[in-house]
């Protein structure tokens, strides 16, 4: 029977790898809570953010790298989204599905062309290495700065989601999009950058998993998958649903490595399963256009 | 008679019986057209959901490879006959999908989607996992083709792949009956009501729910039966078989051959999909970049696959 001192360490870890993963749900859930539509590629945008960050750090650093592979991530976000994304909209959302499925496949390619096949593992930063004596246990500082980083990242979404004018017009416009333009906004505008934003949180989610998991070229499917569960247990474009959704999937996939750890990966599913029966649209999840 | 041998089918059984003496031109060799049947018999299972339920799979996979564990399972551990093999790759599936269904059948559109490949993933990881069952990673290997009895008959060996290629088509073809059978009955017209309009055809007295739960079983079904068949065709099962790429697959596939407007539709997207898969896989390891390029251009291009070019909608939307 694991002691009390295993069941809080593996508690912080939960929480910890919990924000993490909301932080990866959350791009996620606002393309599809906003524009209606399922995102395969966010995972490969999460990968490309790592890969990103693991070329850019030997020259630029940790900060830097922070802060530009994010950018550069939207950036490709914003052009999937012109070139190919935007003649979904309208469409059955299984072509938009298909078509970031392509996406995802061939990007996954294009990673291991231009890095390699092979996994590289990153180093925490320097000012990061090591643990940190919380009293009762030695704990990884860079995973406490991942959770701190995690969470602020999440504030400031929720920032400009309630904040700021723009974010009301992003929520009006994931209601009713028609009314939202009608009263002069511009729609098409407004839907490319959510998609880079979304790209934008995929890839510094990536930027801070990259000492974690270390980077490899089927690391997105280790974010994309998360991702869906989460988004299918906080329900469909809800802010507190995903953050609630993520910590629900870190805590339980970090407390079940403890009693049954060859099926850790498996808990998060049958979680979901089990919140779907009581709860038919996630925790927060109210009746969405995307039913239909 | 007539019904039942409907001159298409003919036409398709003939190109069939050429088809191996057609692949060498293109480098091709004969266990691939056994694999072009599989295939398609996977694609036209799933299909029956996809366009005729109107319900997007998103977690097939699961399915055809619960059949292709079941059928190697049955193999090792209980008998080494081929039609048992067979029936347990069906019923072991059938029994999954029904439950599956029986708890995502009241979702609808992206939802639905999203459920599948949840529950595809955890089929995925207990495949993984349960070494001793599975055999986790490594998967089952080292299993061998049985040979086909049928009673007054001597017992015929499938070692030889032209053996095989042809046990292959007559299941394909009694599956494809049989799935265009469904489609065309009573039943079928319900399934294509629900996925013109639910709501309607719940006033109209049917209980949509049932009815989608019966065409994901059986579609289930089919697909246990495909992996089965492809278990006998590798005469070994990986974990891989079950991930969410290869459900993703098969609904490209099927879209890429048109199955939304054109009932063959996913008959000729596995015909190109497998031939490519081994045409592009011989010059470039980096087959997947060229394959995700062509799912992106088709979707981006011909949405209605290539069938969809000729608009013979008559076979769906009747």
């Amino acid at each position: 029977m694991p002691s009390g001192i295993d069941f809080l360490s593996q508690g912080i870890n939960g929480i910890v790898l919990g924000l993490l993963f909301s932080l990866i749900a959350i791009g996620f859930t606002l393309m599809l809570g906003v524009i209606g539509i399922i995102n395969f590629a966010h995972g490969v945008l999460f990968a490309l953010g790592a890969y990103f960050a693991f070329t850019l750090r030997n020259s630029l650093g940790f900060w830097a790298a922070l802060i530009i592979s994010p950018l550069l991530v939207g950036l490709i976000g914003i052009i999937i989204e012109r070139l190919a994304v935007r003649r979904m909209y309208g469409k059955d959302a299984l072509f938009c599905l298909l078509l970031t499925f392509g996406i995802a496949m061939s990007g996954e390619e294009l990673i291991r062309m231009v890095w390699g096949k092979l996994g590289h593992s990153i180093a925490a930063p320097a000012f990061v290495s090591g643990s940190i004596d919380l009293g009762f246990m030695l704990y990884s500082k860079y995973r406490l700065l991942l959770a701190v980083l995690s969470a602020l990242i999440l504030f400031l979404v929720w920032l400009f989601l309630e904040k700021t004018s723009y974010g009301a017009i992003v929520k009006a416009g994931a209601q009713d999009s028609e009314m939202v333009a009608a009263l002069g906004n511009n729609i098409s505008r407004m839907r490319t950058l959510v998609f880079g934003i979304g790209s934008a949180l995929a890839g510094v989610a990536g930027v801070i998993a990259a000492p974690l998991w270390s980077v490899r070229p089927g690391m997105g499917n280790d974010a994309i998958m998360p991702a869906f569960v989460i988004v299918v247990l906080g329900g469909i474009g809800s802010f507190w649903g995903t953050v609630i959704g993520g910590l629900a999937v870190g805590l339980s996939v970090s407390l079940a490595v403890m009693f049954f750890p060859r099926m850790s990966d498996l808990v998060m599913y049958i979680l979901a399963a089990v919140v779907l029966l009581f709860w038919p649209r996630g925790i927060m999840g109210e009746k969405s256009i995307l039913e239909d | 008679m007539r019904r039942f041998l409907k001159l298409p089918f003919v036409w398709m059984f003939l190109f069939f019986l050429v088809l191996p003496y057609l692949l060498p031109l293109i480098k091709g060799y004969t266990a691939l057209a056994s694999e072009i049947l599989i295939y398609a018999m996977f694609a036209l299972g799933f299909n029956l959901l996809l366009s005729y339920t109107g319900l997007a799979s998103f977690g097939h996979a699961a399915f055809f490879g619960i059949g292709a564990y079941a059928m190697a399972l049955t193999q090792l551990k209980l008998s080494d006959d081929l039609w048992l093999g067979l029936l347990m790759g069906m019923v072991a599936a059938g029994f999954f999908a029904g439950i599956v269904g029986a708890i995502i059948c009241r979702k609808r559109g992206i939802y639905f989607s999203l459920l599948t490949l949840a529950f595809s993933q955890m089929f995925f990881f207990i495949a993984f996992r349960w070494d001793e069952v599975t055999g986790g990673e490594t998967g089952l290997t080292g299993l061998r083709r049985p040979p086909l009895r049928l009673p007054g008959l001597p017992a015929v060996s499938l070692t030889e792949p032209m053996a095989f290629y042809l046990f292959a088509l007559a299941v394909f073809m009694v599956v494809m009956i049989l799935i265009w059978r469904l489609v065309h009955s009573p039943f079928g017209s319900v399934l294509q009501s629900i996925k013109q309009n639910e709501v309607r055809a719940k006033y109209l007295g049917y209980n949509t729910v049932f009815y989608k739960w019966v065409s994901f079983t059986i579609s289930g079904i089919i697909s246990g039966l495909a992996g089965a068949m492809f278990l006998l065709q590798q005469d070994a099962v990986f974990p891989t078989y079950l991930n969410w790429t290869e459900s993703g697959n098969v609904v490209m596939v099927t879209i890429m051959g048109g199955g939304v407007v054109n009932f063959f539709g996913p008959i000729l997207g596995a015909g190109i999909f497998v031939i490519l898969q081994n045409a592009i896989g011989a010059y470039t390891e980096h087959w997947l970049l060229i394959l995700g390029l062509i799912f992106i251009a088709i979707i981006m291009v011909i949405p209605e696959g290539i069938l969809g070019l000729f608009k013979r909608t008559k076979t769906v939307q009747q």
